[in-house]
């Protein structure tokens, strides 16, 4: 699938899914006691104000013309204590149907959240962060009241008009199925709105994740914005999105405001009919119909359409809410393809042999990044990756991870395939040092003890000073102590690389890998650095890519890479003396001295 | 309260629209008083009396009442909704705006996800207020004083009974304003802290899985999880202890009516019928009171959202746009910096710093780790504005140019190298999203990326991810760079732009560099001295000052920290010379034969 950005919407699913439905009421289930309960007090208290009409009647028509007010203050006493309850119901509906909601989307939440964090480097790297913000967020929030109130109120709805249903019935079949007229042609109207409701829906999600993923990059890239003069430009997509959500958001709801109308204008239509066949009943004689039975059944009539009324007010919150729910599902069903096997064991401590068996890799189908690459460390010793940009280099250590599946071919440590165990006890023995430094909001205590959390503070410190960035720790505001945010942004780009450092030797990993880790750190402190490391080092196996060759010449070994193979293999001097690819790239350092002699 | 004033001034452009909103509603409620009185005489006149002539007439009545009900509900409904999409819209183009206005320092102590929640939830609390919760108080302010009039011509007494609920009522709102403020704004807390925490664990997805901190991560998402609900459940409360008081206040009337009438009907102070009249309005009294509850659960949502996107929208940026600039279409790139010190959170960064550059030289910058380079190349683009001293440029101080051209004139790669998800051509041509192919190619070609470009997938055409994940770090470098040459610059400042990148790349680049077609002062920010051992002028940075300028024979013969860090880079360098001389001289040759 290509990548996404921000104007780029995503797929729709075309069908109605009705698992979708199935899905969510898995949500609900281990609710259906207290869902239960709160239904109880719900149509107990409703069937118990049913009553009040009923005491105003009986006090109209009896009381009063004979004066009991005894019997006034006895029904006013009774209706007092209804009040009560209804009151202590609805006190508790409220309480349990906020609970549910709350549990059912901390629960969806935690599930999509749980997921993500399964989900491999290319989910990310395929679409705008945003896009996956706003599913975890936004849409998810945006289900609490439907799923917990919304079904309440649904069942409520539906005894209300069963009940209604049987009086009628009761009362008179001919008129109710008169009555019951109505409903097909309200059918009609939903199925044939349906379709474009739910697809405006739809769209109108789409158009909402665009906004949310543009704002979100808007944020995050400003420097560059604002470097750029860019913000004329950037002003008009985001208003040309914006305004695509407002006409979205428009077109949709314009589907949910038609529904009142026209479940009003069929209720009238029917009452009305109601009216001209009663009356021609009555004055026909016909099927037993009086003039108090039409009175009562006009009276009910308006009860019967008013549950339908909110069912179709809860119809359409449905449909708006599926479509943030079909994101949320697709999310959850992303499939893992990185994942520990049935049978995974857990990597036993590492000793530090890492064996390259024919790896193929590719990202996309077609493009190979790796072809047949082979080779073994040994443990303890010092690895260096060089090669063009592009070569395959980070590829390389990042199968050793096993953040990718290998194609074909076989990564073993210690002669263990790594996809035998599980990912967790792998990656815990690897420090890891990527090309990109993030720095989490926080201390940067905080920081640096995410590589080991159980790490003391001295622990800590030990680490900052092995990579040579406890000096500049200690010389901001607050030491360790001092907050930093997302991306460091008030840390320079060297100061965040030592920083990560530091984190990863935290791990007091097995195998470390350092990818263009230093290539921010100038050299005076990567030489203090080296020292520090070389201690450390001992007994770990590295692998170390970078460009400054001053960093890759002490490796024990260096794997020359380009177009996804290994072309050379040897320490600085072999590889020198085999004057091949590393000789011309070493060279190559040198070239500008001379030019400049010559 | 300023922040609501902040908020009328947008919406006080849709007040007709509003008004006439409202008066639709008016109409709406007066039809929803009527058409029951129709229902009524056809059961009482019709069915009842017998009187079936009137059928026909009242039958179209009613159904004429309930099309225009439907059509002005309808249009009501849409008018509302549209005002606030307006509103939000015009809304969100401010915000938007400000925040690109916003400085470098803002950035720095706001998190993303705060920023977004501006302008995502809070926004949504602003859309329902303005499409739903203003005419659903006015209808129901509307039926509530329309019925208690109408119960007042028909007997004033019984009305003024039912008047008793009204002091509860205000004092339970009271009550409920005030206890339920203080949650909303922890409501909108933790949900700014959840989308931060959500936000930053999907940028920081790699690392998360290079430390295999998953469960750490979903830990500390419970957390946030759990803050999100207990604020929730916590807000929740307030109307689980107001809603079923407005309830018992709305149920009362029923109660009053029931025995205070009676009692009045049975003394012959009012009639049966005025009691069956009165029956009839108080549906209108009880609803609106029972909803109270709701709509200040509403309010209260609205007026915190509200007021947090006010307080990030009031934040005055201190770098600011000059009142009178001077405009600078073209600059030369003389540029001099003058006892420059610049401090920020009381740490000194730089400290009197001072150089003077001509247009078309060329200046290399050399410094340990945090030693304020960066600072420098932004002191230059004005995004901090200078503690002190003066950093001119074409001997006009920075900070009297217009800005956006001063922008417009310094084209620079960033040491932080930041992608938008977007094609390659979109990201080269960041700067000028109109400019023909040949030129994005161009620039492409001069930083070594054109290649490597081709090979992806889609070529130009190819969509990066965010901040450039899926490239290589020399490959984003060189994308960067590329960018800022299609500026066409008279400022060119690339901060560690060629870090990633390997020995015959960079010398490329610089040749490239060197052919550039026009005027343009070059800064190139390095740890490599090969980077920037041909500039015209180097200046060595340590602890934020200028510990060491000049050119590089200069600064080797001067033997300080410079020529350490050769040493360190190049030492063996004397071992290689003829080897590498030699080959140099066979490689020239086989280029003279080709």
């Amino acid at each position: 699938m290509a990548r996404n950005k921000y104007d780029i919407d995503e797929v729709i699913e075309d069908k109605f899914d009705l698992n979708q439905l199935k899905r969510v009421f898995q949500y609900v289930k281990p609710y259906r006691g207290q869902l239960a309960i709160a239904l109880f007090l719900m149509l107990s208290s409703s069937a118990l104000t049913m009553l009040f009409p009923m005491f105003i009647s009986e006090i109209m028509d009896t009381y009063i013309p004979e004066k009991n007010i005894r019997a006034i203050v006895v029904i006013t006493i009774l209706s007092l204590v209804i009040v009560l309850y209804t009151c202590v119901c609805i006190r508790f509906k409220i309480r349990i149907t906020s609970r549910i909601g709350q549990a059912i989307v901390h629960q969806l939440r935690s599930d999509i959240f749980c997921h993500l964090q399964e989900l491999p480097f290319s989910y990310y790297d395929d679409r705008p962060h945003g896009k996956i913000q706003v599913r975890v967020v936004n849409y998810v929030n945006s289900l609490s009241d439907l799923l917990s109130n919304g079904i309440i109120n649904t069942i409520t709805d539906m005894c209300n008009l069963i009940f209604i249903l049987i009086f009628m019935f009761l009362l008179h079949v001919r008129l109710t199925l008169i009555c019951l007229c109505g409903l097909p042609v309200l059918m009609g109207v939903i199925v044939f709105v349906k379709r474009r409701q739910r697809r405006a829906w739809q769209i109108q999600s789409n158009k909402q994740s665009n906004l949310t993923a543009y704002i979100a990059e808007s944020i995050n890239g400003i420097r560059v914005t604002q470097s750029f003069v860019r913000e004329r430009e950037n002003t008009s997509i985001f208003n040309y999105l914006s305004d695509s959500y407002r006409s979205a958001w428009m077109h949709a709801v314009k589907y949910n405001f038609i529904m009142w109308p026209c479940i009003d204008s069929i209720s009238t239509v029917t009452t009305a009919l109601i009216y001209v066949i009663g009356i021609g009943w009555i004055s026909g004689g016909l099927y037993g119909v009086t003039v108090g039975i039409l009175i009562a059944f006009t009276s009910y009539i308006s009860r019967f359409w008013e549950p339908i009324n909110t069912l179709a007010s809860f119809y359409n919150s449905l449909l708006t809410a599926i479509a943030y729910l079909e994101r949320i599902f697709e999310t959850i069903d992303e499939p893992v393809n990185v994942k520990d096997s049935e049978e995974a064991v857990p990597m036993p401590p590492i000793k530090g042999s890492v064996a390259f068996q024919d790896v193929c890799f590719s990202y996309e189908d077609g493009v190979q990044i790796l072809n047949k690459v082979s080779f073994t460390t040994n443990p303890g010793d010092t690895y260096a990756i060089v090669g063009p940009t592009g070569a395959g280099k980070s590829t390389i250590v990042n199968l050793i991870s096993r953040f990718y599946n290998v194609d074909s071919g076989k990564i073993l440590i210690d002669g263990t395939d790594i996809s035998s165990v599980t990912l967790k006890s792998l990656r815990k023995q690897m420090g890891i040092m990527m090309q990109d430094s993030f720095i989490f909001s926080g201390t940067i205590m905080d920081n640096i003890r995410y590589g080991n959390l159980t790490a003391t503070d001295e622990e800590v410190i030990t680490a900052a000073k092995t990579v040579c960035a406890h000096d500049f720790i200690m010389e901001m505001e607050n030491g360790y102590q001092t907050q930093v945010n997302e991306r460091g942004s008030r840390l320079s780009a060297g100061q965040r690389q030592l920083i990560s450092f530091a984190r990863a030797l935290l791990e007091n990993p097995a195998i470390l890998i350092l990818d263009e880790a230093t290539s921010s750190i100038d050299t005076e402190t990567e030489i203090l650095l080296q020292k520090g490391l070389n201690r450390l080092l001992e007994g770990r196996t590295s692998f170390i890519i970078a460009h400054r060759l001053s960093t890759i010449k002490n490796a024990s070994r260096i794997l020359y890479v380009d177009k996804g193979k290994i072309l050379e293999a040897g320490t600085h001097e072999e590889l020198l003396a085999q004057k091949g690819e590393y000789y011309k790239l070493f060279m190559s350092q040198y070239d500008f001295l001379v030019s400049k002699q010559n | 309260m300023t922040a609501m004033k902040w908020f009328y001034s947008f919406l006080k452009k849709h007040n007709r629209s509003m008004v006439l909103g409202l008066i639709l509603v008016t109409v709406i409620s007066i039809l929803a008083i009527v058409k029951p009185m129709v229902s009524g005489a056809i059961v009482d006149d019709v069915i009842t009396a017998g009187d079936y002539e009137l059928l026909p007439k009242l039958i179209a009545l009613l159904i004429l009442i309930t099309i225009v009900r439907g059509v002005l509900r309808f249009w009501s409904q849409v008018i509302f909704e549209a005002c606030s999409q307006d509103v939000l819209y015009a809304m969100r183009d401010t915000v938007y705006r400000k925040l690109l206005q916003e400085d470098f320092n803002f950035y720095n102590k706001k998190r993303t996800g705060d920023l977004l929640s501006r302008q995502t939830g809070d926004m949504d609390a602003i859309r329902h207020f303005i499409a739903f919760v203003i005419y659903q108080v006015y209808e129901n302010v509307f039926l509530f004083f329309f019925a208690l009039i109408m119960i007042f011509t028909v007997s004033w007494k019984l009305a003024l009974c039912m008047c008793v609920v009204l002091p509860f009522a205000l004092l339970v709102t009271l009550s409920q304003t005030k206890s339920g403020r203080p949650r909303f704004q922890k409501i909108r807390e933790q949900f700014s802290s959840l989308n931060t925490f959500v936000q930053e664990n999907v940028s920081g997805n790699r690392v998360v899985k290079a430390f295999s901190k998953e469960d750490y991560e979903i830990g500390k998402f419970n957390k946030e999880n759990d803050g999100y609900r207990d604020a929730e459940l916590a807000a929740a409360e307030i109307w689980t202890k107001y809603v079923p008081q407005f309830e018992f206040l709305s149920n009362m009337l029923t109660v009053i009516l029931m025995l205070v009438g009676s009692i009045m009907v049975i003394q012959d102070s009012m009639t049966l019928g005025n009691y069956v009249t009165i029956n009839g309005y108080l549906w209108m009294l009880m609803n609106p009171l029972r909803q109270i509850g709701w709509r200040i659960n509403d309010i209260q949502r609205f007026t915190t959202s509200v007021e947090k996107i006010y307080a990030t929208y009031s934040e005055e940026p201190k770098v600011k746009h000059p009142k009178k600039a001077i405009p600078c279409h073209k600059l030369q790139g003389d540029i001099e910096f003058r006892n420059v010190s610049y401090s920020a959170d009381d740490e000194d960064i730089i400290r009197n710093v001072s150089f003077q550059v001509k247009s078309g030289q060329t200046v290399g910058i050399l410094g340990s780790t945090g030693s304020g380079k960066s600072t420098i190349m932004n002191l230059i683009c004005r995004f901090y504005d200078v503690t002190d001293g003066e950093v001119l440029v074409d001997g006009q101080n920075v900070k009297d140019l217009d800005l956006y051209n001063l922008r417009q004139n310094i084209g620079m790669a960033m040491q932080d190298v930041f992608l938008f998800s977007d094609t390659v051509e979109g990201n080269i041509a960041y700067s000028r999203p109109d400019c023909p192919f040949e030129e994005v190619q161009k620039a492409a070609v001069m930083a070594d990326a054109d290649n490597f470009i081709h090979e992806m997938p889609d070529g130009y055409d190819t969509i990066v991810g965010e901040r450039g994940v899926g490239l290589s770090g020399g490959q984003k470098q060189r994308i960067s760079l590329a960018r800022a040459l299609l500026k066409e610059p008279s400022i060119l400042i690339l901060d560690d732009t060629t870090s990633a990148v390997d020995m015959e790349t960079e010398s490329y680049i610089q040749q490239q560099l060197n052919n550039i077609d026009h005027a343009c002062t070059i800064f190139i920010v390095a740890y490599r001295i090969s980077s920037i051992k041909d500039s015209d002028l180097i200046l060595v940075l340590n602890n934020g000052e200028i510990v060491e300028q000049g050119t590089h024979e200069e600064l080797l013969a001067n033997n300080g920290y410079y020529a350490t860090v050769f040493r360190h880079q190049y030492g063996e360098f004397e071992k290689y010379v003829d080897e590498i001389t030699q080959n140099k001289m066979r490689g020239s040759e086989n280029r003279g034969t080709k």
